[in-house]
């Protein structure tokens, strides 16, 4: 039977024909969706306008114009209110998977998923990162109150104030790293905002004081200079593999894995080590994050990554970024996800840990 | 001196220099309506300046706030009402010399004498600044603490007609500001499970509600056009050589002013009087005053703008407002990420002196303006009323909606509106509560942060001591000056209501005490001490009306009349204001409907022929040249209008209420 089998070749040879024009198809889909020409990407921002958050987005605003294939307008939405919860709940309920929304995330983001705040409505852990901007925190003392890197003075004083915003914040890790530190004397107060707390602690009214990178160039180390302030140590700085190394603004303090082993003579390890690590992904390297919806699609992710890296290059962005954004290189790719992940999820144990700072200091605050 | 050649640069940029002006000539207009004062002004900007640069926000801030004690002396002297709080004592001889025909020599000299006083707090701001350090090393948590309780008390005492009425809006402003998250251990307090409350209820709903709704609501209730006639050709000349024959009285005039007005809470709305008095203290002929004497004119304007300078000194270094204005002012810096405190004179001097030259500058603009165009600025002062509120109103929800796009925040515009007018017209105090409502947070952060650092030796500090004594005199002093009034009782109608009214306020201190109580006790001592505190007050005041409606004898010792005085108060027909409230809330239910866009153009249109039938033309031109202004702004800003049920059903373009995007 030549007929059938003619049909049959035609069959197969048309299904061929179909196999392979779907699949050019299907690329060139994907590549005519991955086009903004004419749109308006809303970047939402949960914070008010002039905050860290917002400037890290008005400052990469221009570029990702420049670099997004079809150069799209970039609007940035401040939704401020509930703790950063209204907008970013917000951005849940009203974000578009096509890439024409964008999420300004920071670390108090993380922090209200991480501890469980009930009125949380969004699954950060699954958004889509494409870029991180990591901070880092450094901590200081009085040059009258202790050695340079030293906490031996510290340590034997009765009474240690600290400032300490609200526990609800990420202020909540400095309880947990002075109680790992053996500071005993520690004792928040509370309602000071960062550089409140640092005039206080220029008054000589609280006894240790830290700050981001931006603030410590900026206001400590010309005290530092002039011999009125001494380092102590940094959070330091986590690579992909789990390795800590020093912060480069303050080459000679030791980050907080080195302390811990000066001070109890052990390395950091165990759920210590995991409480570091969720607490150094979600302080230090989510610091600032620009995230996509969690049902964007591949391809749009990738347009963003690539926009991204192309705006790491850029002459321009290379001349202004250390001085705006900090001088920690921007984390961009798959290794972003997997950071934000750590942040948001918090183990058992490093909410037990988080709990039993909490409780020794009679705050009522519970991680969830 | 790097940075005061980086600010002087800055100064002079167009783009900042346009904001300046803008902001000036928004300032002047607010001025000039009476009962709006750089209040109502600021908290109409502040949604507005979310989206700009903060160098530019900065200047239409200090733009809109500089020059209404300018311009408030437009209806001062030609209506004899006062335009702002700040400008009581110019209607005591700027009217009468108006009414002499002496309109334009009263004006002249006032703003030549405001211009003068101005340029003098911005020379002695931009001088003090240089010995901010120490002082802001000086003050730790227990004298901070001091200055904001010792501040409140002071405008308590002072803004009130009476004494404890002044005191117990302090209080429940403290109240008010105690909803939200508790600073300590981050329990919601009052906030009925609401993410609305969770931070409290924002300041320009509060700034808006108290001060923009009741002063429209009052003024249309005035009724009819605002001035008769206008005659303000001749005499400019006259009113500049005054100023210059007085040069000693205005240099002396804005010290006063700029010291009164850098004292923390006192800032400006005594100061007009304390100049008017020294005048009088000083001067040999008295027969003249409030007859129409021009250096009843030059003596409280000199003092009225120097002390926006003076006032400025405790707002930017320890961020106590002085005055309800410099309460917004702070809401703006933090939302341009401004802080005050010791930065403002370390790193971020440059901002500082480009404050303080912005309002040198925003001054002389003012004034000039005033003096060149007065003929057709007074004009303003002729518009009906029934034409301005309805854009005035429009222009409030707007700016309203703005904030957070919220439309929880009309809810508390209205709630904070009826506040305000019930406030206002039975005498209690609108800028005490503001200022409560905003250090409220401050208060409890300071206590709790001095209890930890000192506990009760801050008392012992020499600076405290200082401070306590400084604080008793003054109010000793101004209370003797304020109090000594002769009220009368029987004048005053429907004492019943104002009775029922502080029922009504008992709720507040009930309620907070009710809700908080089962909290821990480091997040409710806070809100219940205030609350039982308030409670008391409220208590005395009801006893000593019962007793003044009754006329008991025990009222007639003198502490008693002391406490007694304008324990009744009314201004205006508390009822025909009420009316107009209420066709607000129908605005509202419009706005819920419709959406904004069309809402307020059938809500001015409404309204206007509501009052004048045959107004038409003007109310179809008014309604849409407002509109073509807020399409222009919203589509250069990305602001959203609020879209009501029918922009759900069908899809509207955004200029009528759909999606921006």
């Amino acid at each position: 039977m030549p007929s059938t089998k003619f049909s049959r070749g035609e069959i197969m040879r048309k299904i061929l024909i179909l196999i392979i024009m779907s699949l050019f198809s299907f690329v060139s889909i994907g590549n005519a969706d991955v086009n903004f020409a004419g749109k308006t990407v809303t970047w939402v921002v949960p914070f008010k306008e002039g905050g860290g958050t917002s400037r890290f987005a008005r400052f990469i605003q221009p570029f990702l114009k420049k670099y997004l294939p079809g150069n799209p307008d970039v609007q940035i939405m401040h939704i401020p209110g509930g703790g950063a919860i209204k907008g970013s709940n917000y951005f849940e309920k009203n974000a578009k998977a096509d890439g024409t929304f964008i999420f300004g995330c920071s670390t108090s983001v993380i922090v209200n998923v991480a501890t469980g705040n009930p009125l949380v409505k969004y699954n950060l852990s699954e958004y889509r990162p494409v870029v991180l901007l990591p901070q880092n925190t450094h901590w200081f003392t009085r040059s009258d109150l202790a050695e340079p890197h030293d906490l031996s003075k510290i340590k034997e004083r009765k009474l240690v104030l600290y400032a300490l915003k609200t526990p609800a914040s990420a202020d909540l890790f400095h309880i947990w790293i002075y109680e790992k530190l053996g500071i005993k004397g520690a004792k928040p107060i509370p309602g000071l905002s960062s550089s409140g707390g640092y005039q206080a602690f220029l008054r000589g009214e609280i006894h240790l004081s830290s700050h981001g990178a931006a603030n410590y160039v900026k206001k400590v180390k010309p005290e530092i200079e002039k011999g009125k302030v001494v380092d102590l140590m940094t959070l330091g700085i986590i690579g992909a593999d789990g390795s800590v190394s020093r912060n480069p603004l303050a080459p000679n303090a030791p980050t907080f894995p080195e302390m811990y082993e000066k001070v109890n003579g052990k390395k950091l390890e165990g759920d210590d080590l995991e409480a570091y690590y969720a607490i150094g992904a979600a302080w230090s390297q989510a610091s600032k994050a620009m995230m996509l919806p969690a049902d964007a699609s591949d391809e749009i992710v990738k347009a963003y990554r690539d926009a991204a890296i192309k705006m790491t290059n850029d002459p321009e962005f290379k001349a202004k970024a250390v001085k705006a954004l900090g001088p920690f290189p921007l984390i961009i790719g798959e290794e972003a996800g997997e950071i934000i992940k750590k942040a948001a999820v918090f183990s058992d144990t490093t909410k037990k840990q988080l709990n039993a700072a909490l409780k020794k200091h009679k705050f009522t605050y519970r991680v969830q | 001196m790097e940075q005061l050649l980086a600010a002087l640069f800055q100064l002079f940029e167009p783009t900042h220099l346009a904001f300046l002006f803008a902001g000036t000539l928004l300032g002047l207009i607010v001025g000039i309506l009476p009962g709006m004062g750089g209040t109502s002004g600021l908290a109409l900007v502040l949604p507005f300046v979310f989206t700009m640069e903060p160098s530019h926000a900065l200047a239409m801030m200090i733009g809109v706030l500089a020059p209404t004690t300018t311009s408030d002396t437009f209806p001062a002297v030609l209506m004899g009402v006062p335009g702002t709080a700040g400008s009581q004592a110019t209607v005591m001889d700027g009217f009468p010399l108006s009414k002499k025909g002496m309109a334009a020599r009263a004006l002249s000299a006032a703003f030549s004498a405001s211009l003068l006083g101005g340029i003098f707090g911005a020379f002695i701001l931009s001088i003090s600044i240089y010995y901010a350090i120490p002082i802001i090393m000086a003050f730790g948590f227990g004298e901070q603490f001091l200055l904001v309780v010792l501040a409140l008390l002071m405008v308590g005492a002072l803004t009130g007609d009476n004494l404890f009425k002044g005191i117990a809006s302090c209080f429940l402003g403290l109240i008010i500001g105690s909803i939200g998250t508790a600073p300590i251990t981050g329990d919601p307090r009052y906030t009925f499970n609401t993410l609305y409350l969770l931070e409290g209820v924002p300041l320009v709903v509060v700034g808006l509600g108290l001060f923009a709704i009741p002063e429209i609501v009052g003024l249309l209730d005035a009724k009819g056009s605002i001035a008769k006639s206008l005659n303000t050709k001749k005499g400019w000349f006259t009113g500049l050589k005054d100023v210059v024959k007085n040069w000693f009285l205005v240099l002396r005039c804005s010290t006063l002013g700029c010291l009164v007005g850098a004292l923390p809470g006192l800032g400006g709305t005594v100061v007009d009087w304390i100049a008017y008095s020294h005048l009088k203290q000083t001067t040999k002929d008295t027969s003249q005053f409030g007859k129409g004497d021009i250096r009843g004119v030059i003596a409280p304007e000199s003092a009225n703008n120097a002390k926006e300078g003076g006032a400025l000194i405790p707002t930017l270094i320890f961020g106590i407002p002085g005055s309800g204005n410099k309460v917004l002012l702070l809401g703006g810096f933090v939302l341009i990420g401004i802080e005050p405190g010791l930065d403002m004179v370390t790193t971020n001097l440059d901002l500082t002196y480009l404050m303080i030259w912005s309002l040198a500058i925003a001054n002389i603009l003012g004034a000039g303006i005033c003096m060149g165009f007065s003929s057709q600025i007074s004009k303003f002062t002729l518009v009906p009323y029934y034409i301005l509120a309805p854009v005035m109103v429009c222009l409030i929800f707007f700016a309203t909606f703005n904030i957070n796009r919220d439309w929880y925040d009309f809810i508390g515009l209205l709630s904070f509106g009826i506040l305000g007018i019930t406030f206002k017209n039975f005498g209690w105090s609108r800028p005490a509560l503001l200022i409560g409502f905003f250090l409220s947070s401050k208060v409890e952060l300071l206590s709790y942060q001095t209890q930890a650092v000192y506990g009760l030796s801050f008392l012992s500090r020499p600076v405290s001591i200082i401070l306590i004594i400084l604080c008793l005199a003054t109010i000793v002093l101004l209370t003797k000056q304020k109090f000594d009034n002769n009220y009368r009782s029987d004048l005053i109608k429907g004492k019943l209501t104002q009775i029922y009214y502080i029922v009504i306020l008992l709720c507040l201190p009930l309620s907070m005490i009710w809700f908080t109580s089962s909290l821990d006790y480091r997040a409710n001592l806070f809100p219940i001490s205030l609350s039982v505190i308030a409670l008391s007050l409220l208590v005395f005041i009801l006893i000593i009306k019962i007793a003044d409606l009754k006329n008991l004898p025990f009222l007639n010792n003198t502490l008693m009349k002391f406490a007694r005085s304008n324990i009744f108060e009314i201004s205006g027909n508390f009822n025909n204001q009420l009316f107009y409230y209420l066709s607000f809330i129908g605005f509202l239910l419009m706005n819920f409907i419709f959406g904004f866009p069309i809402a307020a153009a059938l809500f001015i249109n409404m309204f206007i022929l509501f009052h004048n039938r045959k107004a038409y033309v003007s109310s179809i031109c008014i309604s849409a040249v407002l509109m073509l202004i807020l399409w222009s702004l919203s589509s250069l800003l990305t602001l959203q209008f609020p879209n009501g049920l029918i922009g759900l059903l069908i899809d509207l373009p955004w200029w009528l209420g759909g999606q921006l995007n």
